[in-house]
């Protein structure tokens, strides 16, 4: 029998988990290393082999162009809708890009949904192992803000994947489910959802029925481009300008440097949530370092802004909901930006509540996901999600105009016919437009669609279609044609303005086969060389400085022994037994990571007295 | 017409053929049922074609009909039967939107019953306020005028004044129209009881028509200024 699970594909991180058997509750699935957090980075390997989660993170350092982090940005978007991306992310777009965005990774060229079903491969097989069967079905979340092509995008990766997608669920509506869980909840409920890349504001309303629990959406708003990226990314501008004006170093020419820079400044993020002050200590490219204190109090006036961002969202939702800060019983914080204490104060300050912070917020959502997987996994169903489109979905109308036909907010699945006829005499064809977004104008609209409706030649009006769009419980749409006069229903076949084909993404699904084919072994090679490089150079690093004088000669010759002996290994192709030999070098060098760490301190003290002065 | 809810017609069921489909499923072998070719809202609820809806009872009504009908309930059925609950969970749901709202739920009813189409309904000025429609559309061009000329912050102060003023008079006759309905809406429900002829109830829907494209009509022009207004600060 194979098992359903709920994956969080975040832009960050992604968490794969399922409900457990034995206690009845949701659990993520620990990866290799140690933690449920699997980052969303992928890196191509020269030798095409690909790389996911940690080893890749570990590229971002030094192969850059081959490796790609917070993709979940450029899921269903255009190349029109990414230029502000482009500015602030390492993204190569490839020039063959006009339907489907394509970014180059070394030598490969992938899409999106491509670049996201690898991480949901790996997710995949954390769970085969650990659960030692097969997975082939999964709830996927999505930012409840995602528009269509967003979700068929997600969709895609996981059809790509190899994944049957049950339902994609929004984040914040899963994120409700696992907290209910953990403690019975009823009333009106605010899930406030600041991630990595997106916020979202999600308004439910909690039922206790005869049947079950029932957990109605009433609202949702949100930003799918405002997230704890746009804190990095403007820590990183402002400490950029600081070392071109301080030192004379642009790291433009740099790019490895500014993810080592950008690493370092989410390092200080973390740490300003727990401490007042914090140092980051960055060595110049060419010689030099760059010491910088931050205070916590400077670091929230740089960041109000974008905190402030998401209140009018959350305004939005309650108004959508008819609802005052002060009706909301509970206020439920998800997502890891809502570690940040000025985050929480706002939120408190704005509900005038103290909100839930009880479940780790990077794994609520994937929790919430297993629990839905359940739920449609063994029928046995003792709640229920009722939600909501975020978006009116619209069509085209004379002049430009958008008129509306699904207003946002409708509880999901929704549905609205249409009727069209023909203006002019035989006329041959009617063009629809399918656009989705709040403004008056197609121009100002996301467009899903365009498609003609082929009519047989006539008198003008006597043609009657009549055209069906419904939005499915994973807010996708559909739609359908009916000629009334024949009588017969032709389903049309809708062709995307923009996002994948269904012919192209059976091409990449023989592609992926192929490639996912790459030997296990191949795999772990790979990933345990790279390891014992990283681990080889810091260790020549290390014992290149003055604090390796401080060995003992044995201690010296233990590591230069533990260093031949991991390089012979490294020649060779047994992958174990190069994670054995990685382990007695890291042994080995324990009292020298120790003494460098002692030096590190004493060097950044120093760094703070000469600040100063 | 209004007896229509109970005299069913009955239904052949797609699944086992007897004929027991009428409702949401099959009164035999249990499937879920396609819809019928004339949706009526109220009926998918269970409800006559009244126009006063306890909306605590309506919520009811569709909470119980979800756990029943949503696509949730038909992840491992057949193919055929999960485009069923999609179709019949999506119209639940436009139902319940759709009544929820007093006046969609008005608008609804005329529209099902042939009185209103989507898209030809007139607004129409109240003749009682056609003067002071006229002089709130000079207002209104003579603030847009003062504003395109940069105009002096006096004189555009005056007139922001007098346009709140002529606003609140016209949401004081929204008030006035949204009375109006409230009455006509139990004069039809009391005339569904009594089972009243084609032609009252023909008279009762004209009057509800015209009260709404006043309403429509007044609407559009408070919030015209409201959005003239915000543009002035």
């Amino acid at each position: 029998m194979s098992k359903t699970v709920g994956i969080d594909l975040g832009t960050t991180y992604s968490l794969i988990a399922y409900q457990d058997p034995a206690t009845g509750r949701p659990r993520c699935v620990q990866g290799p290393y140690g933690t449920p957090l699997c980052p969303s980075i992928v890196s191509v390997d020269p030798d095409g082999a690909i790389l996911v989660g940690e080893p890749a993170r570990r590229r971002l350092l030094t192969q850059s162009s081959r490796t790609i982090y917070s993709v979940k940005r450029l899921m269903g978007r255009g190349i029109d809708d990414v230029q502000d991306e482009l500015k602030l992310f390492p993204f190569e777009i490839a020039p063959e890009s006009a339907n489907v965005l394509r970014v180059r990774l070394g030598d490969r060229v992938l899409t999106p949904p491509e670049i996201s079903a690898f991480i949901l491969r790996e997710l995949r097989q954390w769970a085969e192992q650990l659960f030692g069967e097969p997975v082939d079905r999964a709830v996927i979340t999505v930012p409840a803000y995602f528009n269509d092509a967003q979700r068929q995008a997600t969709k895609d990766a996981g059809r790509l994947a190899g994944l049957e997608v049950l339902r994609l669920v929004n984040e914040p509506t899963a994120a409700a489910l696992a907290y209910s869980l953990h403690e019975k909840r009823s009333g009106k409920v605010a899930v406030y959802d600041f991630g990595g890349g997106t916020f979202d504001i999600s308004i439910l309303k909690l039922v206790s029925t005869g049947e079950g629990e029932i957990y109605q959406v009433l609202s949702t708003n949100g930003d799918t481009h405002l997230g704890g990226d746009d804190l990095d990314n403007l820590l990183l501008s402002r400490a950029r300008e600081e070392i071109l004006r301080e030192h004379g170093v642009d790291l433009a020419a740099h790019p490895e440097a500014v993810q080592e820079l950008r690493k370092s400044l989410i390092r200080a993020k973390h740490d300003l949530s727990a401490e007042d002050r914090t140092a980051v200590i960055f060595d110049l490219p060419g010689g030099g370092t760059w010491v910088r204190e931050f205070s916590r109090a400077e670091f929230e006036s740089w960041i109000a802004p974008i905190v402030e961002r998401t209140i009018g969202p959350v305004k939005m939702a309650l108004g959508d909901a008819k609802l005052a800060p002060s009706d909301i019983d509970e206020v439920v914080l998800v997502g890891g930006s809502t570690r940040v204490p000025l985050v929480r104060r706002r939120v408190e300050e704005f509900f005038g509540r103290r909100p839930h912070i009880e479940l780790n917020p990077d794994e609520v959502v994937a929790l919430g996901a297993a629990v839905q997987a359940d739920i449609l996994e063994s029928g046995v169903r003792d709640m229920l999600l009722l939600d909501v489109t975020p978006l009116s979905l619209g069509i085209e109308t004379m002049g430009g105009v958008v008129a509306k036909i699904i207003p946002r907010n409708s509880t999901i699945p929704a549905s609205a016919q249409e009727m069209f006829t023909t203006g002019v005499e035989n006329q041959t064809g009617i063009d629809i437009h399918v656009l989705q977004g709040e403004r008056e104008l197609a121009k100002d609209c996301r467009s899903l669609a365009r498609f003609t409706l082929r009519v047989p030649p006539g008198p003008a009006g006597l043609a009657r279609i009549e055209v069906k769009f419904l939005i499915d419980a994973s807010g996708i749409l559909q739609v359908s044609a009916k000629d009334l006069r024949a009588g017969a229903q032709h389903s049309i076949e809708v062709q995307p303005s923009y996002g994948l084909g269904d012919t192209e993404i059976e091409r990449m699904l023989e592609e992926s086969i192929e490639h996912a084919e790459q030997d296990f072994t191949e795999r772990q090679l790979i990933e345990a060389r790279n390891e014992a490089e990283i681990t080889l150079v810091a260790t020549q690093k290390s014992l290149a400085r003055d604090q390796a004088q401080a060995l003992a000669g044995d201690e010296r010759r233990a590591i230069d022994d533990a260093v031949a002996l991991l390089r012979e290994a490294m020649s060779g192709r047994d992958y174990k037994l190069i994670r054995t030999r990685l382990d007695a070098l890291n042994t080995a060098t324990e009292h020298l990571a120790e003494l460098q760490m002692n030096h590190a301190l004493s060097e950044a003290l120093e760094g703070k007295r000469l600040g100063q002065v | 017409m209004t007896s229509a809810s109970t005299t069913t017609i009955t239904a052949i069921c797609w699944s086992c053929g007897k004929p027991a489909a009428s409702g949401h499923f099959c009164a035999a072998c249990g499937k879920i049922q396609p819809l019928a070719g004339d949706a009526d809202y109220f009926a998918f609820f269970g409800l006559p074609q009244k126009l006063s809806i306890d909306a605590g009872d309506l919520e009811q009504r569709f909470h119980a009909l979800s756990w029943k009908l949503h696509p949730d309930n038909f992840v491992r059925a057949s193919e055929s039967e999960r485009e069923l609950s999609l179709e019949r969970s999506s119209q639940l749901n436009d139902a319940y939107r759709t009544l929820l709202d007093p006046i969609s739920r008005v608008e609804y009813l005329l529209a099902h019953q042939g009185m209103r189409r989507e898209g030809q309904h007139k607004q129409q000025a109240p003749p009682e306020l056609l003067e002071e429609v006229f002089e709130l559309n000079e207002s209104l061009d003579e603030l847009r005028m003062a504003r395109a000329a940069g105009g002096d912050p006096e004189e555009r102060a005056r007139l922001s004044k007098t346009l709140s003023a002529a606003a609140k008079k016209f949401e004081a006759s929204l008030a006035g129209v949204d009375a109006e309905l409230r009455q006509l809406f139990a004069a039809w429900d009391k005339a569904i009881d009594a089972d009243a002829d084609e032609t009252a109830r023909r008279a009762l829907m004209e009057r509800m028509n015209a009260a709404l494209n006043r309403r429509s009509y007044i609407r559009n022009l408070v919030a015209g200024v409201h959005g003239e207004l915000a543009e002035n600060c």
